[in-house]
């Protein structure tokens, strides 16, 4: 406990040092936690904020926000069908080890306008920036074979494409609007097909296309309730959890006859 | 009206599961089947990952196959002998099945071997069943008899390990009953299906038995077969969701209410046409699909486990 308290007095600190040079981000959410419950068919989040001003006198020209939330990595093996005596087939696949099950990016305005592409390569911001760590490319019979870059970068559009159908990869230029001078709200829609676990929403402030300023919150997406339970005991028990789904099946079975039978 | 599933991880429309369940519980009672070639590609294409659909389908199956058995037991028509040797190599299957499943899942290829498996049985038995009840359907209006099974000498007549199944008026040996059960019980656990569409044909022209015994006996079999299916989905893939389970279930049970008093108002040859059709509708559609070009080549999954 004391060394958060005395970690949190130096991120204070840190943050009073900051503050003397340049604008600073005060950020939150709606919600820090979503729960999953049985009548759950995706939500939207709402960011707001405001920028600081710690130079008197300074006008917000050229200010820029951008909000990137993310969700928790997991590996992802994209196959290519190829047509193998007239039938189409899974050939060839690539796996990347983490890749986000979710990535909304909002900005005030379009990225391409907001700073130069190699400051958002090197802050990973963008679909096209996530890094998804090494990715193994295996042929049709589970051999690891070495892909060229572009052979490799269609299985990475692929993957990009197939997100963004399932509106798992988001990307909203203008979806960062200002009020006024100082503050700024972004909604992000959080559809019913997402992953479950850690999140984060990452606000970063540009200034004339430079970073100035970034502040991150965490957004837990969880299962509760009844849908919490049920998954919770699937994986803890399963051979309790299959014999009782396979008991009631049994039991609507024979109480379907039964009032049949009546009948 | 939404309900989130705590396994498949989506949300879908009750009224819809309900609905299916309640077409497909009219089919299978209507036909004696279990309806599970039916319903396993209909859950995928809402978007069930397959192994849900498949473990999850093996319970409503139970249902159906409990009540049906049920019904058949009442009628005295189940041969217990037969249906028990069935049983063994059918739960021998299952296991099997269950680990071919997952090699496959995690080769990539159980979308296709689950879709070349239903292009080929379905298109086969389907075409076997459309000549078989045409036939019968001509000879019924021609007044002439159709030709009674039974009765051949064959090869399986030279197999050792004969056993009396006085039920079924046979004296053979358990080897071809044995290999069907497993057959039908490897099947079902890829397939999501009880495999009565498989069962009955066998029982009727490889095993010969009599055809007043075979929809009893093969009911006997699919719910001890669909409930190991079910029970080792759920301990290897975790993938049986209870709640899109019970709503199959409830939907199934009403409508199977209906698909018997259809079927019986309307004669057995043409039912078994229409069963013929359905069969190699669903072939031909599933086969289409392969040969066709796929809109997007690529396809993304997790990798971890089957979900």
């Amino acid at each position: 406990m004391r060394e958060v308290a005395a970690f949190l007095s130096v991120l204070a600190m840190l943050a009073l040092a900051g503050a003397a040079r340049a604008d600073v981000l005060v950020t939150d959410l709606s919600e820090h936690q979503v729960a999953i419950r049985s009548n759950f068919t995706g939500t939207q989040i709402l960011l707001f904020g405001a920028v600081e001003a710690r130079t008197p006198g300074s006008r917000a020209v050229n200010r820029d926000i951008i909000v990137v939330v993310q969700g928790p990595v997991r590996p992802v093996t994209v196959r290519k069908k190829e047509r193998v005596g007239g039938l189409w087939i899974n050939h060839d696949s690539v796996t990347y080890p983490n890749v986000p099950g979710y990535y909304a990016i909002a900005s005030t305005r379009p990225l391409e306008v907001t700073t130069e592409p190699e400051t958002l390569r090197s802050l990973r911001i963008g679909v096209e920036n996530i890094n998804p760590g090494t990715p193994s490319a295996y042929t049709i019979d589970g051999r690891t074979q070495i892909l060229q870059p572009e052979a490799e970068s269609a299985f990475w559009k692929a993957l990009i494409r197939s997100q963004r159908r399932e509106g798992l990869y988001l990307n909203l230029p203008g979806g960062v609007t200002f009020l006024g001078q100082t503050l700024f709200r972004a909604t992000v829609d959080i559809p019913a097909n997402v992953p479950v676990g850690l999140y984060t929403a990452k606000v970063y402030l540009l200034q004339n296309g430079e970073v100035i300023d970034t502040i991150s919150s965490p957004l837990y997406i969880e299962k509760r309730g009844v849908e919490r339970l049920i998954y919770r005991w699937a994986q803890s028990d399963p051979l309790l959890y299959g014999l009782i789904a396979v008991f009631i099946a049994a039991f609507a079975g024979w109480l379907a006859s039964a009032v049949m039978g009546r009948r | 009206m939404q309900i989130y599933l705590p396994i498949a991880e989506l949300p879908v429309s009750i009224l819809t599961i309900l609905a299916m369940g309640a077409a497909v519980g009219f089919l299978s009672g209507m036909f004696g089947i279990g309806g599970g070639f039916l319903m396993t590609p209909l859950l995928i294409f809402l978007g069930i990952p397959p192994a849900v659909a498949v473990g999850t389908q093996a319970t409503q199956i139970v249902a159906s196959s409990v009540t049906g058995a049920l019904a058949h037991f009442a009628r005295k028509s189940i041969d217990f002998k037969m249906g028990t040797v069935l049983l063994a190599g059918g739960l021998l299957g299952s296991v099997t099945g269950i680990y071919i499943f997952k090699m496959l899942t995690a080769i990539g290829q159980i979308d296709l071997a689950i879709s070349v498996v239903y292009v080929g049985f379905l298109s086969v038995i389907g075409g076997m069943m459309m000549v078989e009840s045409v036939k019968a359907i001509r000879a019924a209006r021609g007044g002439v008899a159709a030709k009674r099974l039974g009765g051949h000498h064959s090869w399986i007549h030279g197999l050792p390990f004969k056993m009396r199944f006085r039920r079924s008026k046979l004296y053979i040996s358990v080897i071809p009953p044995i290999l069907v059960g497993y057959f039908v019980g490897v099947l079902s656990a890829i397939m999501g299906v009880g495999g009565g569409f498989i069962l009955i044909p066998a029982m009727i022209y490889l095993l010969r038995m009599p055809t007043n015994v075979v929809i009893g006996t093969s009911f006997f079999q699919i719910v001890f077969v669909a409930a190991a299916t079910g029970i080792l989905h759920s301990v290897e893939n975790q993938a049986v969701d209870i709640v899109l389970g019970f709503l199959l279930v409830v939907g199934g049970v009403i409508g199977a209410q209906y698909g018997v008093r259809m079927a019986e108002k309307l004669p057995a040859e043409q039912l078994r046409a229409l069963l013929a059709a359905i069969l190699l509708f669903i072939g031909l559609r599933l086969g289409y699909d392969l040969v066709i070009t796929p809109d997007d080549l690529y396809t993304v999954v997790e990798t971890r486990g089957a979900r």
